[in-house]
């Protein structure tokens, strides 16, 4: 299946009795999540707040998220996929082998009671971090889920939703959706948007050496990518915005300081849920925004001879 | 030095992205984060409005920005296949202007989604 | 300045059909004379008024949503291939942005409104409006399931919710008020739906969708807002719906409305076998009440994606097809659903949805206030709207696309009896005219003296699918934005925002119910009138 069966986070907090976190550990990563959007808040129509709540917790180590959990069930790593899978059986009624259940570090019974809170809850959620999303199976196991919490719909209300990291990633995927058509990893070198995860990927590109030039603006990749990919990125040459000196500014043919976002730089970022926030600068930067940076580069390219596809 | 003080501000470190956060300011650094997290009190603190760095390094050398801008036009321009990356952590407004800056370049424009 | 000379000129708003008459153009505006500037021959052409879109789906959360969901449908259309004065995208059901300008541009229509934006997001609905070139844009925003405003239709306080509602009109920068299954999508939060008009939405006791249609009608006609109440009926698309959308209309008798892509809300039967045609009845009524207009929501053929804030309904075709599903309900306001979905002419059910569509378009017997939608992309993608101009102004052609339907789908339509053709001076009026005059943009949808310079001249051709589609000159404001097939400007547009009077302190009452029940600061909330290009406020 595709597509995500989704709300926003104002609707987990006055609706939810079912909150499933998976693969992610929001006491250390996302630390007010629990407390400004979802468990402790008191919600229109779970007026008690935490005690009208039932949190699960799945995860392959006992994190610090699990004290906050009613139910923590411990996955063996990489099982994540057969537990998902072994739920949307059991919420059709379909059998199941206790033995190859137990493969997964969880038993038929914790799954079979996992499975009934689910479908017996009022307005449950899944969140899924890079626990699930980033471990093997991958994007099939956030296909997993995504479908168990659409399958679910048909016993009761459920929704998921993951737990986007830092910053404004969100925003690029929204920018990038509208502006492109795909989410990420956009290839505009025959002057319209293709996209193919895999292909135009970042890492496969700069392990495949395909680019020969690469601007770098609000990440790191220097401090995150496999090695082989950042020594591509110091034999090109790699421009680099940021407020202050990284590693992979460091490997930087140019860096050009930028002021900070929402720091000192104002503008527009998106939460998790895809709710666009205004940003409230505190402080007047001595250097330029981003925005304004790439636009002068923008600017410096269209002075020179115009180049459109096929005519290089 | 009188703070500042500035009210709803939004913090960009997680994907939360609090909108609540009280920051007060002594116009050079954030000196009080209210309702902030562990994590967004350092992120605030972390960022100053002093000038540590050059505006910009060409090579490693003190450059100017106009011609550190123009140095970046040419590596890009002269680019068959550049690779604009990041996007995680600016605005929207700069997302924006770097996709048509992609589109310009003929290049591939990607996120931190990607990995 | 600019001359247009020697078209055959169709300006119903001003009783011109088809005289061939200068039209001059000065500063972005129709004037009786110019004197120098550009010559345009318009010889063997006609020209029109700039088309405008009454109800369409270009911008926003959802529609973003969708366009992740559908990659394979970017790849089976023809991308957009950047140019000199243009830039690259995707077109396809749900094209980008820019794509969306220049294909509306590019087939002469030059004002869109965005049906449905949840205030929540409605600074992303700006963000994109303003990345949508050439046209100018209005939007209207979703408040039939605000459960800030339901809440006090339940404690009967209906002067205070007419405060709320204008504030929210001002929060989210819109134009208008949409209402989609007004209740439907609240009860959806828990799963359900509101199908009775007079049965109590569930989770409240005296809030009825009749009882928010109502009051929600009567706070736009109050607040003097240009465009009547924005109608989405109580459900969309199931058998035997046309009763609810009787019933629909007589609560709204004494009060202005728009019903919305009235297609989808005119079908007899008990279920999808026995789905039929109930376009006669529901024509019938709305032709002897002039307080309503609609739009058609028609269908066409092939494959597209259905995204409506009607999350229960969504759900129901999820199911159905078993295709991919999106959702996204949004806190204390809204939903919205997506699905992707190919409509099949040896489908039944889909044979009668095309042919009600056309059948509405050619029962309604008053032009002024029947549109030409589909709903997009839910009936089919905006760019198809001359196929469907053919269809109703050629009735052999119409006659030869009904063999393609199963012979069974036959009996449960009309369209096989109806022999009207519309007219060029009628195209005008649906595509143009009508649709201004509905959204009270009275500097739209003529080329009277003062008009907005909006101009499309098309060949005089045989071919009507063929020259509505390619335009030879498209002006926007007084600029040339497309010649022979090229985009020669891709100018900026408007956004049109209306600021209804409402009492400041209403803030007072708001601000608490918004920090107990929303995600974020209520100082946040309000979009600032500086995101949008071009802001026009109109007045109420």
């Amino acid at each position: 299946m595709g597509g995500k069966v989704t709300c926003t986070l104002g609707e987990v907090k006055n609706r939810a009795d079912l909150i499933v976190y998976w693969g992610g550990n929001p006491a250390e990563c996302h630390p007010r999540h629990f407390t400004k959007y979802t468990l402790t808040q008191k919600g229109k129509f779970v007026p008690k707040g935490r005690k009208d709540r039932t949190m699960i917790l799945v995860d392959i180590r006992e994190t610090p998220s699990a004290k906050a959990a009613d139910i923590f069930l411990q996955v063996r790593p990489s099982k994540d996929f057969e537990v998902l899978t072994t739920l949307r059986a059991l919420i059709k009624g379909q059998r199941v082998s206790a033995e190859t259940v137990a493969e997964t570090g969880l038993t038929l019974e914790q799954l079979q009671d996992f499975a009934e809170r689910m479908k017996k809850a009022r307005f449950g959620v899944l969140f899924f971090g890079m626990g699930l999303s980033m471990t093997r199976g991958k994007h099939m196991n956030s296909a997993a889920l995504l479908s168990l919490a659409a399958e679910l719909n048909a016993f009761t209300k459920f929704v998921a939703m993951p737990m986007r990291g830092h910053g404004n990633v969100t925003g690029g995927d929204v920018v990038m959706r509208w502006t492109t058509g795909y989410p990420f990893g956009v290839n505009l070198s025959r002057g319209y948007p293709r996209f193919n995860p895999g292909e135009f990927s970042t890492v496969d590109l700069l392990l495949r050496g395909d680019n020969d030039a690469a601007l770098i603006l609000g990440a790191d990749p220097g401090a995150t990518m496999p090695q082989p990919a950042i020594d591509h990125l110091a034999r090109i040459p790699t421009i680099v915005l940021d407020p202050k000196v990284t590693h992979t500014s460091r490997l930087a043919r140019v860096h050009i300081t930028t002021a900070a976002t929402g720091i000192s730089a104002p503008g527009t970022v998106y939460r998790m849920d895809e709710i666009p926030l205004p940003l409230r600068p505190a402080l007047k930067s001595p250097y330029p925004t981003d925005e304004d940076v790439v636009r002068r580069i923008y600017k410096a390219v269209a002075k020179k001879p115009a180049w459109f596809p096929g005519t290089k | 030095m009188e703070l500042s003080i500035t009210k709803n501000a939004t913090c960009t470190f997680c994907g939360c992205v609090c909108d609540d956060i009280e920051l007060h300011a002594d116009g050079e650094r954030i000196v009080e984060t209210k309702r902030a997290c562990i994590l967004g009190e350092a992120w605030f603190k972390n960022h100053t409005a002093e000038r540590l760095y050059p505006d910009a390094l060409i090579d490693g050398q003190p450059a100017t920005l106009d011609d550190a801008v123009e140095a970046a036009a040419e590596y890009l321009y002269n680019a068959h296949l550049p690779l604009v990356y990041g996007l995680s952590n600016v605005t929207c407004e700069a997302q924006r202007e770097a996709v048509a800056l992609a589109e310009l370049i003929g290049g591939v424009v990607d996120s931190h989604t990607s990995l | 300045m600019l001359r247009i000379t020697g078209g055959k000129v169709y300006d119903p708003a001003n009783n011109i059909n088809g005289q061939i008459k200068d039209i001059c153009i000065s500063d972005g505006r129709i004037v009786s004379e110019v004197e120098g500037g550009r010559t345009i021959d318009a010889t063997g052409m006609i020209v029109f008024p700039g088309g405008v879109d009454v109800h369409t789906h270009v911008a926003g959360a959802a529609l973003n949503f969708a366009r992740a969901m559908i990659p394979e449908d970017h790849r089976r259309n023809a991308p957009y291939v950047r140019g000199e004065r243009h830039r690259g995208g995707i077109g396809g059901a749900t094209p980008t942005t820019y794509v969306t300008g220049y294909l509306y541009a590019g087939m002469g229509w030059t004002t869109v409104n965005e049906a449905a934006v949840p205030i929540l997001s409605a600074r992303h609905t700006h963000e994109e409006l303003r990345d949508t070139p050439i046209v100018d844009k209005s939007c209207c925003v979703l408040l039939a399931n605000n459960e800030i405003l339901l809440d006090l239709l339940e404690a009967g306080e209906t002067e205070r919710a007419r405060h709320v509602a204008a504030w929210q009109i001002w929060a989210a920068k819109a134009y208008g008020v949409k209402a989609v299954n007004p209740g439907g999508v609240a009860a959806w939060k828990w799963g359900k739906d509101a199908k009775g008009l007079y049965e109590p939405v569930p989770g409240y006791n005296k809030v009825t969708p009749a009882k928010i249609i109502a009051a929600l009608a009567s706070i736009v006609d109050d607040l003097g807002l240009p465009h009547p109440l924005h109608l989405h009926c109580n459900n969309l698309g199931a058998p035997g719906n046309y009763n609810t959308t009787l019933e629909t209309m007589k609560v709204l008798e004494g009060k202005r409305a728009h019903l919305a892509h009235l297609q989808y809300h005119a079908y007899g039967g008990d279920d999808w076998f026995t789905m039929r045609s109930k376009s006669a009845e529901v024509a019938d009524y709305f032709n002897a009440h002039p307080n309503l207009t609609t739009d058609a929501g028609a269908v066409l053929f092939g494959n597209t994606v259905t995204i409506t804030a009607d999350g229960p309904w969504q759900h129901l075709l999820y199911k159905l097809t078993g295709r991919k599903w999106g959702n996204l309900d949004v806190e204390n306001e809204t939903g919205c659903g997506i699905v992707p979905y190919v409509y099949k002419e040896k489908n039944l059910v889909n044979a009668v949805q095309w042919a009600v569509g056309l059948e509405l378009l050619l029962l309604i017997n008053d032009p002024w206030r029947v549109f030409l939608t589909t709903d997009h992309p839910n009936g089919a993608a905006f760019w198809r709207y001359p196929e469907i101009i053919q269809l109703l102004m050629d009735v052999n052609f119409r006659r030869e696309q009904l063999k393609k339907l199963a012979p069974k789908a036959l009996k449960r339509i009309l369209l096989p009896e109806l022999d009207r053709q519309y007219t060029l001076s009628e195209i005008a009026v649906i595509t143009s005219a009508g649709p201004a005059r509905a959204l009270g943009l009275a500097h739209k949808g003529h080329l009277g003296i003062g008009a907005d310079a909006d101009v499309a001249i098309f060949n005089d051709s045989k071919d009507i699918a063929r020259m509505f589609a390619y335009p030879r000159y498209v002006i926007k404001g007084g600029e040339v934005v497309i010649e022979e097939g090229e985009i020669r400007k891709a100018v900026e547009g408007r956004g049109y925002v209306v600021r209804p009077v409402y009492d400041e302190k209403i803030e007072d009452y708001i601000r608490p119910l918004f920090q107990q029940y929303y995600t974020m600061s209520f100082d946040n909330y309000p979009v600032e009138l500086e995101r949008l290009e071009n802001p026009d406020i109109r007045s109420c």
